[in-house]
Order: C-alpha cells, then structure tokens, then sequence
C-alpha cells in the first residue's frame, strides 16, 4: 500500500513521540522516586547537621538524660527521630531503606543512621521517613503527566501537520497538476509552482524540462511524418501520370499494358500507405477543423451505401439500431465518415462467410455511445493492447491484404474528437468495438442541414 | 481550350501536357512562379493548374494574378501539401477546384469537365447508351422513359466515369481510386469493381442488354460511344 509523503510523515511524528511519551511516563515513578529520595536524603543531612550542631552548641544532655534515649514520632509514624548511645566500635554513616516494626505495624522507612562521639561514648543518631509518603506522589503525577503530555503532542501532531501540508503544497500540486496520467505530458503554457523549497523548484523544472523535451520529439516526430509523406507524394505523381500516359499510348501491346496495371495497383498501394500517413499526421497536427453538426443515423447510412458491396460479396448481414435524432456537433464529418468506414471495413474484413455485423447505439449517463459487434475471427488477448499501432499486422485477413493502418486511422480520429474507444474481443466467436462520444444532441431531423 | 500548367517538377509538368494535349487542349509550361506570372498577364488562359509548391513564390498569390489579367480563367490547385487551410485559402482565393497530389489525370480531366459544364451551364446534359438514357444532371439512367431505380450511386459513379472518358479503357485501380478515393482505409488490390460491373449488368439486362459496357480482357473496362 503505497502513502502520501505528507501521510507517512504525520504518522511518523505521531509514533515516535506517542513512544517517547510513554516511556518517559513509564519511567516517572522511578523518576521520582529518585527525586524524592535525593531531595529527602538532603533533608536528612540537613537535619543532621541541625542536631549534631545542637548537641554541640548545648550538650548531648538535650537529648539523652540517665542513658534514656530519646525518640519522637510524627503521628501517623510516617515520620521520626531516634537518638541513642550505642555501642563504641559500632560505626555507620548511611542512608537506606529499612522495615522497621512499629505497633504492629511493619514500615518500610527511608533511615538516616549516623553515629557520632560525645566525649568517649558513641551516639547513634536515627532520622527516618516512611516510604509511603515519599513515593505517594507518583501516582497522580503519572497521569497528569501522561494527560498533559498527550495534550501536547496533539498539540505538536497539529501543528505538524500544518506544516507540513503546508511545506509540502507544491508537491501536491506538481504531482495534480503535472503528473497524473491525463495530464501527463501536459504540452501547453508552463506554469511554474509557487514554491520556496529549493528541491520542490528543482523538481517542477526538471518535469517542466522533461515534457518539453517529449514535446519537441513529438513535434519532431509529427513533423518527419509529415514532411515524408508530402515528399513521397510528388515522386509518386510523377509516376502515376507517367504510367496512365502509358496506358493510353496506342503503341504499347496488351502485355505491357497487363504489366502497366500492375504497377498501377503496387502504386495505389503506396498511395494509400503514404496518404493514410499523412492524414494521421494531418489529424495529429489538427489541421482539420470539427464544425459540423452531422446525424449519426445519416453517417452510418452513408457508409453502409459505401461498404454494402463489400457485404454482398461475403453475404454479412448487417443490422443497425441506431437512436434517431442524435446529432454530433463540433465534429469533422470527413475524419468521423473515415473512423466508421474503417471500422466497418474491418468488421466485414475479419468476418466470416455469412456472418453478421450488428451495430447498435445508446444514450449512457449522457453521453452517447455506438457499439460495433462482428461475429468474425477476433483478436486474441495477447494482440488486443496493440491493435491500434501503426503497421501492427497480425490478424490474417482472411480475404485480402491490408498494411495495419485502418486502426491507427481509427484511434488518432476518435483521440482528436475525444471519443473513448473500447476494444472487447474472443478469439473465433468476434470483436465488439464501443465508442464513447462525449459531446452529442439530442435534435429534431428537421434541424439538421445536411 | 488553352492550358497553362504551373509546376516546378519538370516531368509531372511534361506528362500533364501529354495527357492534355492528347484530350485536345492546347497547353503551355512554366516551372515557377515569375514566368507564371508573365505568362498570366500576357495571355488568356481558360484553365490554370497551380501547383501551390512552387520554388519561387507561393502559389496562392499567382491567384491573385489570375484574378487580376485572366479573371475567366478556370483555376486548379495541385498540390502535395494538402493542409485543409491552404484548401480553404485557395478555395476563399477563387480557385475554382483543387486536386492533392498524387492524383490521377482521369480525375483532373473530369474535375475540368466538370468546371467547363458549370461555367457555361449545360443543363441538359442526357445521353443515349443503346436503349438506355443518361442524365446527367439528374444523376438517373432511364429505360423507355422509367428510371431505374435499383442502380445505386456508387454504380451511376462508374457509370458516368466511364462515359466521361468514354471510348477509353479504365483499369481496376483507376476506377477504384475513383470510386474509393475520397475514404482513406487500409484495403488494396480489391476486386469490388468487378463485382459493381456484374450488379450493374444484372440491373440492367432485365430491360437490355448494355452491350455498350465492355470488359477489356485483362485490362479492365470502357465504355463504347
């Protein structure tokens, strides 16, 4: 599954902090139990260091009389402090956790044990803290912590976003406008994307570059074809008129005249090839101009009046049922009568003896739309994706040649009328050719000036 | 009727004046558009084939000229660069018809035939073939006075093609150039002419028989007046 830029960066920011976040509020208890130990501990020392300078200032009699040691509690017991004599090689200066019995109850303390000299007695001073009250805090603090924290981190996933649909605004409208596959290579006037990010200007030149140089092939391409075939086309004059003069001479025999047909038919099929180029370069260079306004019913008829002779020789029954009153405006009625020819042609070409061409058309989401269905060989599914490339020869006529220009004649006509064709074929039962016209009108017959 | 052929290919130029000169026209050549021009304004012409390609100058302009010192004149474009505007331009300039190379000198006789019946209005146009008649501004072949309805335009198309260059043979590829010329698909070598003339005789044998429609055995077919 392929994402968004924009997409996988939120949903990157997301994660990782969303990991951060929890771990850092995993490890906030420990956090603070740390903090609090550290700061509780400096309290100690501090306490520590109050009472030994008492003791020093007033004597250790403040506190022990007659070896009574002396003790106090807090209420609760979460809290106290213990001064004592103690043995006189016992040693100790530590602070640590320790459980101690209290009425019952067993305590876990934080303890300050600290043994000091008073003249030659040992003391030992004891300040402790029930753990309890040092860690009761972490409790509420890890979710006001994980609250906060999520607060802010949509807060930043927010602002993230924004940013980032805003840093990344002109890749989505180099790749909208520039490369979707309708667009692409989008020949025209070149509008530069408003960007302030040196690689986004980068890219949109480099696209902009690139579509020029495929403009310029294409042209290069368009304009070869056309100059080739507007050559070919005073040599091949030249010799039709030679040999029709021929032809005409009383002095050539029959013989040659035989052979002079010959040449006659080599040269029409030249003709042929070379005009059928240039009318697909013509159509690519659109020199044709689409104003008028013709009946579909009307063109059909025109070419079935055409072609009829060649479904007689084949006995092909052809059916049409054709919407009345549809007219299409803005077409080219010469180009439109040569699309329809040809693919009429090829639907009695590739038909079998007594086979049927039906043709039907309709109106579908407005749009009007022509089938052609023959009952003949098909194409096979290998071959259907290249059916409209030039000089493509691959379905065996099964009456005459033909040199694979019919359907490129077809495709560049309905792509300069931006008529949809699509191609549905099984092999030895027959195609079905749909063509999608975008444009049409549904008119009375009496408004139509044929 | 005089001729003036303007085309820079010397040959193409050459095999026009054969061909014209043999249907009785009488012809001259020039081969760009300087001696076209002096030529325009000397003389008078009825017919003047331009070819648009000239080395010179554009051939768009010698109509102007034509229009100036021979505004009778009948003018036909030739050309190889078929662009529909240059057709249109040329048409708009008062061409009075225009031919895309490579086309056959049949066509231009008749596209001349053609200009020369409308300029002077020959209306009635009709013509006897055996039993049948011709009509040629009615586009109809009658026999006793009923036209025959099952002859279709394509096969009067053959019909008139070959009374047009009546008493000459045509040959299959003439003939279908003719008759196809205006679709551009992918076919050649048919034998579709053949089987128009085989429909036109049946058609025409159930009333007479048009002994006047001969096959040329190996050639192709003509018409005998």
């Amino acid at each position: 599954m392929a994402l968004k830029l924009q997409t996988k960066l939120t949903l990157f920011n997301t994660i990782s902090k969303l990991a951060i976040v929890l771990l850092f509020v995993f490890l906030l208890p420990m956090l603070i139990k740390n903090i609090n130990h550290t700061y509780n501990d400096g309290r100690f020392r501090k306490q520590e260091a109050k009472l030994l300078q008492i003791v020093k200032d007033q004597g250790i009699g403040v506190y022990i009389q007659n070896g009574e040691g002396y003790g106090a509690y807090l209420p609760l017991k979460e809290e106290y402090i213990l001064l004592d004599e103690a043995d006189s090689n016992y040693n100790l200066d530590t602070i640590r956790n320790e459980k101690r019995k209290v009425e019952k109850d067993t305590i876990e303390y934080r303890i300050l044990s600290h043994t000091f000299k008073v003249g030659n007695k040992n003391y030992l001073l004891e300040i402790g803290k029930s753990v309890s009250t040092l860690d009761e805090t972490s409790g509420p603090l890890q979710s006001i912590a994980l609250q906060i924290l999520l607060g802010m981190i949509m807060l930043t996933i927010l602002a993230d976003f924004f940013f980032s649909n805003y840093i990344l605004g002109p890749l989505d409208i180099i790749i909208k406008t520039k490369l979707i596959a309708h667009k692409f290579p989008n020949f025209g006037s070149y509008q530069e994307v408003k960007t302030s990010t040196a690689d986004f200007k980068y890219l949109d030149k480099s696209i902009h570059q690139m579509i020029e140089t495929i403009e310029s092939t294409f042209q290069k391409e368009r304009e070869f074809i056309s100059n080739a075939s507007h050559e070919l086309m005073t040599p091949i004059s030249i010799l039709q008129s030679k040999i029709e003069n021929m032809f005409n001479r009383d002095d050539v025999v029959d013989e040659l005249k035989i052979r002079l047909i010959e040449m006659q038919k080599i040269l029409n099929r030249l003709k042929s090839i070379t005009k059928t180029l240039l009318l697909i370069s013509q159509i690519e260079n659109e020199q044709f101009i689409k104003d008028d306004t013709i009946q579909i019913k009307q063109l059909l008829q025109d070419v079935y009046d055409e072609i009829s002779i060649r479904l007689e020789e084949k006995d092909i029954a052809l059916n049409m049922n054709i919407t009345d009153d549809v007219a299409l405006q803005n077409v080219n009625k010469f180009l439109l009568y040569n699309l329809f020819f040809n693919l009429i042609n090829n639907a009695i070409k590739y038909n079998k003896e007594a086979g049927e061409i039906n043709i039907n058309s309709y109106i579908h989401d407005g749009t009007l739309v022509v089938e052609i269905l023959d009952s003949g060989i098909g194409i096979s599914a290998e071959q259907l994706p290249f059916i409209f490339n030039r000089f493509k020869k691959f379905r065996q006529s099964l009456q005459q040649e033909s040199f694979g220009l019919g359907l490129p004649i077809v495709k560049s006509i309905a792509d300069f009328h931006k008529i949809r064709i699509n191609v549905t074929s099984q092999l030895n039962v027959g195609s079905t050719f749909t063509l999608v016209f975008p444009n049409y009108n549904s008119i009375t017959q009496k408004s139509i000036i044929q | 009727m005089n001729v003036l052929i303007v085309e820079d290919e010397m040959s193409l130029a050459r095999e026009l004046e054969i061909f014209l000169s043999n249907a009785n026209y009488l012809c001259e050549l020039c081969h760009n558009g300087k001696a076209a021009s002096e030529k325009i304004a000397i003389n008078l012409y009825d017919f003047i084939l331009i070819d648009l390609g000239l080395p010179d100058c554009d051939g768009l302009d010698l109509l102007k000229d034509v229009k100036t010192h021979n505004p009778e004149a009948s003018c036909l474009i030739l050309t190889a660069r078929a662009e529909v505007y240059d057709r249109i331009k040329g048409l708009d300039l008062g061409a009075d018809d225009y031919l895309p190379k490579p086309f056959s000198m049949l066509e231009l006789q008749s596209r001349m035939q053609a200009i020369t019946r409308r300029k002077f209005g020959l209306k009635h146009t009709t013509l006897k073939l055996g039993e049948f008649v011709i009509d040629m501004n009615d586009r109809s072949i009658t026999y006793n006075g009923n036209i025959i309805s099952t002859i279709t335009k394509k096969e009067y198309d053959l019909i008139a093609y070959l009374i047009l260059h009546k008493n000459r043979t045509l040959t299959r590829p003439q003939l279908s150039e003719h008759i196809w010329g205006s679709v551009v698909n992918d076919d050649y070598d048919s034998n579709y002419i053949d089987v128009h003339i085989k429909n036109i005789r049946k058609k025409l044998s159930v009333h007479a028989q048009p002994d006047w429609l001969e096959t040329v055995r190996g050639l192709g077919y003509k018409i005998k007046i």
